[in-house]
């Protein structure tokens, strides 16, 4: 069960220092925050569902639970988002794209727990036991999706990065002879002089955008198309494959309460929740992209090497999310199997 | 391209901060325990082990108990929840229990489980079961700690009776610390835990500790 949680990265003893060492408290308090907001909410909900059975105005008082709970547990770093921001930065996706994956996959999430509970516990009554195999199964699967989803970002965004270098290097190496020919001239006029060989390097890269955006590094306009939606469909399913356990255990208690729809209803709107903070961070990562596309395209040569090397980053973060999961060294929620 | 470089930079590195720091701040309990344990002693004044009784919180008994056949709809008899109380004890085992105990400074192990089982009190379902030690030991200090390290869990003694010693010497005192205050604790977990992603001792700030100490 709850498999490699433990392994983290940095394994210490456990009566390590970490406490003793002492974790400074800074801008971790939000953390901290987040962390006993989040428990508070979930720890109600047992309380309003039970309320629920004999006064049917605690089912709002669930939704509303339900609803904060989703919000404040996506706002923690965790994979999904984590998973989804890296996959759009690498991919030159929209703002809107991304708010379009982050709520498809906290959909699907939903539904993989509803359908999970509804099949196993209450057609099968399935011991906790096997709901949970079923469920690590799935979490399985689904972080191996991520790391093939990220291998074959990596694979692309690879070989962007990679002519973008080719094509960099000659001009590069051009624009340091010029500098080299005029090093004597003073700085003002070194400058001066200086400024066409940027040009040239900014226009090579830009010429090489170009050729990209038609063969390997796709264009927003493009991924708009339904072979883009195609490949966003890969994103949503490989995060949202992977059931929230909170929400499993909110519906196995609900469903032995007589109250599987509230349960069901519940699970949907901690969906939306986590769908609108999942959303913003989305938002949040290309627009940082963006900025980061302006700052490198205007002010310096070599912006599109630079912003190649960025969606190459980011694709290898995919990747290593997808690894990490896999094996372990990042350990998210752990599936309740005792 | 310094500048732009340098800030893009500390975007990515934000970045994978963000993706170590995924385990930490995803680790908020999903199972609430209420704890008291026994620290058992034998005649000659050693602690051969600890036996704990666990209360599972509403919720997690719940669902622990979904789809386990009884004779009487809603009354589970010892037998009824043995196999579950087996998976239990072997889950536990790769957490070590969530039991970590020092004589005089130096980490003591302890063996498998004995005496395990489960019952249902007024819908919560208690386990209990007891830990022996590697080797029985005497020491001037014994300091126990019970904490789930990543979180997961979150133990909390009992109001009432929290540790017991069984069988001690009479000169043997017993010091129960709780955690401090869950969100002050929380709070302090700073940016350097953060980035760590080190959320292996996460839950340490959350031990309880018990301290016997026999002169």
């Amino acid at each position: 069960m709850l498999d490699g949680a433990v392994h983290a990265l940095m394994a210490q003893t456990p009566f390590g220092g970490s406490r003793a060492s002492g974790a400074e408290p800074q801008v971790g308090g939000v953390v901290g925050w987040l962390l006993s907001k989040q428990s508070e909410f979930y720890r109600e909900m047992s309380a309003t569902i039970r309320a629920a059975k004999s006064d049917g105005h605690a089912v709002w008082t669930l939704l509303g639970i339900s609803f904060a709970y989703g919000i404040f547990h996506a706002a923690g770093p965790g994979h999904g988002k984590a998973v989804i921001s890296s996959y759009l930065v690498a991919n030159q996706e929209t703002a809107r794209r991304g708010v379009v994956l982050s709520f498809a996959s906290a959909l699907l999430q939903s539904l993989v727990a509803v359908v999970m509970v509804g099949v196993c516990a209450w057609l099968l009554n399935a011991t906790a036991r096997t709901m949970c195999g079923a469920e690590r199964t799935i979490e399985i699967v689904s972080y191996a999706l991520i790391a093939a989803f990220g291998a074959r970002l990596v694979w692309t965004k690879g070989g962007g990065f990679m002519r973008a270098l080719q094509v960099q290097r000659p001009a590069l190496a051009r624009a340091a002879a010029a500098s080299h020919d005029h090093a004597g001239h003073g700085h003002h006029h070194h400058h001066h002089e200086h400024a066409p060989a940027h040009a040239e390097v900014a226009h090579l890269a830009h010429d090489h955008d170009e050729h990209c955006g038609h063969s390997h590094g796709p264009v927003p306009r493009e991924l708009a198309g339904p072979g883009g939606w195609r490949r966003g469909f890969g994103a949503i399913f490989a995060v949202g494959l992977r059931p929230c356990s909170g929400a499993i255990l909110v519906l196995v208690f609900a469903l032995a309460q007589g109250l599987f729809w509230a349960g069901v209803a519940a699970t949907f709107v901690m969906g939306l929740g986590t769908a609108i903070t999942v959303a913003a961070i989305a938002v949040i990562a290309v627009s940082a992209k963006d900025l980061a596309r302006r700052l490198s395209g205007t002010k310096e040569g070599g912006g599109a090497l630079f912003m190649r090397g960025v969606e190459f980053g980011a694709a290898g973060l995919v990747l290593l999310f997808g690894v990490g999961l896999l094996f372990g060294y990042l350990a998210a929620e752990r599936v309740t199997c005792f | 391209m310094g500048k732009a470089i340098r800030r893009v930079l500390g975007l990515l590195l934000s970045a994978g901060a963000l993706a170590l720091g995924a385990g930490v701040a995803e680790a908020h309990p999903h199972v609430w325990i209420t704890a008291s344990s026994e620290l058992i002693y034998v005649p000659d004044g050693s602690i051969s082990g600890v036996r704990h009784a666990w209360t599972f919180d509403d919720m997690f008994s719940t669902y622990a108990l979904q789809g386990i056949e009884t004779k009487t709809q809603g009354v589970y008899s010892r037998e009824e929840l043995g196999p579950l109380a087996q998976t239990n004890v072997e889950s536990l085992k790769e957490f070590g229990f969530f039991t970590f105990a020092r004589a005089d400074g130096k980490k003591e192990k302890f063996q498998e489980p004995v005496d395990y089982f489960l019952e249902v009190k007024d819908g919560l379902l208690i386990l209990h079961f007891t830990l022996p030690l590697k080797t029985p030991v005497k020491p001037k200090e014994l300091a126990l700690e019970v904490f789930d390290p990543s979180f997961f869990v979150d133990f909390k003694f009992a109001d009432k009776d929290p540790v017991r010693l069984v069988g001690a010497p009479a000169t043997c005192q017993v010091n129960f610390q709780r955690p401090n205050d869950g969100t002050v604790n929380a709070q302090a977990l700073g940016e350097q835990t953060f980035t760590n992603g080190d959320n292996s001792n996460f839950g340490a700030m959350f031990a309880n500790k018990i301290t016997v100490t026999c002169p």
